[in-house]
């Protein structure tokens, strides 16, 4: 029983960190530009997903107008990105050029008879059901639609966040070693020498407790130890 | 403007905090260096482990290394510039 519930505890933990750095990190999806456009947008139980109030794009409202850009991936299925600035903290973006990149983005716009295909890079989940959209960083014209992108971004970031956790914990036990064992180790000494003492105490009890005892003992004509 | 006063504000907190565990790690393992050093054996000339452990502990405070944390609070911030840059320039 115990055990289901540690291990249910660890793999929630693992997921939520997945789920979290899938959704943060970026990616890179190669499609084809069809349309830009904004629309009045209601944010409303999903303003998670969406720009922060304090982003230059949000202003604060839960009604806003919001770019997206709608496109094409080479096997037909498309994707829509919303084209928002990402605030001060998080995602730790910085963008605050949802202008430009839509611009840009219409500048790359093609159809099927002549495609440009253009890598854009992106972070977050298209969920229709919470009508939410994974929101683009940049675009860039690439060759065609199988080119290789080198996610840098993400071997930084996840080498760097192993390393942090590596040192969290050598710092965790240099800690306990230094500090915590020490101090356990002046416990046990510590409750050892109480142990002792309430030995002596309980040893010295005895005596005057048994004494009694024996005394009572001699109405009953028991002889005394 | 609020804003950004705020950010600051709750980074310097953050990369403080960091920079204080990283310190007092280093300070750590330099300390358990010296005392295993002595331990191996005691170097000539040197009069006694607590005096020598304190001088070696002096001389770290003012080592490279010890100074070395302070990039702590200069990394995130070069970071920070170049993501921006990066990101918003074309």
């Amino acid at each position: 029983m115990w055990r289901y519930i540690k291990w249910g505890f660890r793999i929630t933990v693992v997921l939520a960190v997945f789920l979290f750095l899938h959704y943060t990190l970026p990616q890179h999806s190669i499609v084809r530009v069809t349309g830009t456009f904004n629309r009045l947008t209601t944010v409303g139980a999903n303003s998670m997903f969406y720009a922060s109030p304090d982003a230059g794009t949000a202003e604060g409202t839960l009604t806003r107008d919001i770019r997206f850009i709608e496109t094409v991936r080479a096997n037909d299925k498309v994707i829509v990105f919303r084209n928002e600035d990402t605030g001060l903290i998080w995602p730790p973006y910085f963008k605050y050029d949802s202008s430009n990149l839509q611009a840009e983005a219409g500048n790359l716009r093609s159809d099927k008879a002549n495609p440009q295909w253009v890598s854009v890079t992106h972070y977050g989940w298209r969920v229709p059901f919470l009508s939410i959209y994974p929101n683009a960083v940049a675009v860039k014209a690439v060759a065609g639609p199988d080119v290789r992108i080198i996610p840098w971004v993400n071997i930084v970031v996840l080498t760097f966040l192993a390393i942090a956790a590596l040192m969290v914990r050598r710092m965790w036990l240099q800690f306990r070693e230094r500090m915590l064992d020490p101090v356990a180790q002046d416990v046990a000494e510590a409750w050892d020498e109480v142990e002792d003492r309430g030995e002596a105490v309980a040893g010295r009890a005895r005596g005057i407790w048994g004494r009694f005892i024996d005394w009572l003992g001699t109405f009953r004509g028991k002889p005394r130890r | 403007m609020m804003g950004l006063i705020r950010v600051f504000l709750f980074a310097a907190l953050g990369l403080t905090v960091v920079y204080w565990l990283l310190a007092i790690y280093s300070r750590s393992t330099e300390r358990e260096r010296l005392e295993k050093k002595w331990d191996a054996g005691p170097p000539e000339g040197a009069p006694d482990r607590d005096a020598f452990i304190e001088a070696g502990m002096a001389k770290y405070e003012r080592s490279l290394r010890r100074k070395l944390i302070w990039l702590v609070y200069i990394v995130p911030l070069t970071v920070v510039a170049i993501i921006i840059y990066f990101v918003n320039v074309q």
